[in-house]
């Protein structure tokens, strides 16, 4: 019903624009030729204010119902994949350490429910491969790779530049103000038992449904993948700790206006 | 035939304009919790930006041209 109006209302303002273009040029030639103080205002009122509207609509509009529809048998089809595999281990996101290229981000999950991260040297023998499979455990690129790259361009510098302190300030600007990805971010650190740290994330009103409910329950992994929002803020929290993150919980409201997830770093 | 609005005129104009745009740009900021408005908001905080600043010159131009007939 919403997006119906919506639609009827970028119609409507499109109509409006040309009416408002027209009536000004016509008002502001009108002024010329009676010398009219009141028309060259209407004039320029009209074509500043339909300009205006021409450059400021949307660049593009997508329904959030077929966002969730394209994502969502991805997200499925992934954590179907490492089940089938039988990869019971943690999700763990590698920092840039781990790799030749600082620019590469992998999840590493252990094909025992114990079992540890190998050695970067190790992993950078597979860092080239999309999906690579070791004995003890599968490498993947995480749904949220291109978001964080996206993060990254907007916040103008990589996130392996920054710190934690740094990315708690800039983070929710750019999910609030500058992509527009949700209505609030809140990123709340805490120190672990050991040298680890836990980090809360909590989303309000995200875009879209990050984790389908059908993708959540086929996540058996303690500490999940998580979906294309959860990732990105695990990868920006890896690069910018250097340290490996896991997501050790993952939680959404039942009308998923609320998403909250809780990441873990790890000492390497 | 000729415009008909001086430069003085131009100035008032913009100064209205760059106002309600100004205040429109702030009350629209993701920060008061409006995102469900369809409209590009960086962009009209630039047009706010870009407005404002046009008035700021012509008020310059006129403080120099009194200056300069003083």
């Amino acid at each position: 019903m919403g997006e119906h109006t919506v639609r009827i209302n970028i119609g409507f303002i499109q109509a409006l624009i040309a009416v408002m273009l027209t009536l000004g040029a016509i008002a502001l030639a009108g002024s010329f030729t009676f010398t009219s103080t009141i028309l060259a205002f209407i004039g320029l009122g009209l074509i500043f204010w339909g300009a205006l509207l021409l450059y400021i609509k949307p660049e593009g509009y997508t329904k959030r119902v077929l966002i969730d529809a394209v994502s969502s048998p991805s997200l499925t089809t992934l954590n179907e994949m490492i089940q089938e595999l039988c990869y019971k281990g943690d999700a763990t996101y590698l920092p840039p350490k781990y790799f030749t290229n600082p620019e590469t981000t992998k999840v590493y999950i252990a094909k025992n429910k114990r079992g540890s991260l190998p050695a970067p040297e190790v992993i950078r023998i597979y860092e080239n491969k999309s999906t690579a499979k070791t004995a003890l455990g599968i490498l993947i690129t995480p749904p949220g790779i291109e978001l964080s790259k996206l993060l990254e361009k907007s916040l103008g510098r990589r996130f392996a530049e920054t710190n934690l302190k740094d990315l708690q300030q800039k983070l929710p600007k750019l999910f609030i103000e500058d992509l527009e990805i949700a209505e609030n971010l809140e990123l709340k650190t805490e120190d672990g038992p050991t040298e680890s740290m836990t980090v809360h994330a909590k989303i309000t009103k995200p875009f879209y449904t990050d984790l389908p409910k059908e993708a959540e329950e086929l996540s058996q992994a303690p500490s999940a993948i998580g979906g294309p929002i959860c990732s990105a803020i695990a990868i920006a929290l890896t690069k910018a700790t250097g340290k490996p993150v896991r997501i050790t919980d993952t939680k959404s409201s039942e009308d998923d206006s609320t998403l909250e997830a809780i990441y873990e770093t790890l000492e390497a | 035939m000729e415009f008909p609005l001086s430069f003085w005129d131009i100035s008032l104009w913009l100064a209205v304009t760059a106002t309600i745009l100004l205040v429109t740009s702030e009350l629209i900021s993701p920060y008061y919790g409006k995102t469900n408005l369809h409209i590009n908001q960086k962009r009209l905080q630039n047009v706010a930006i870009i407005v404002s600043l046009l008035f700021l010159i012509t008020v310059a131009i006129k403080i120099a041209t009194i200056i300069t007939s003083a």
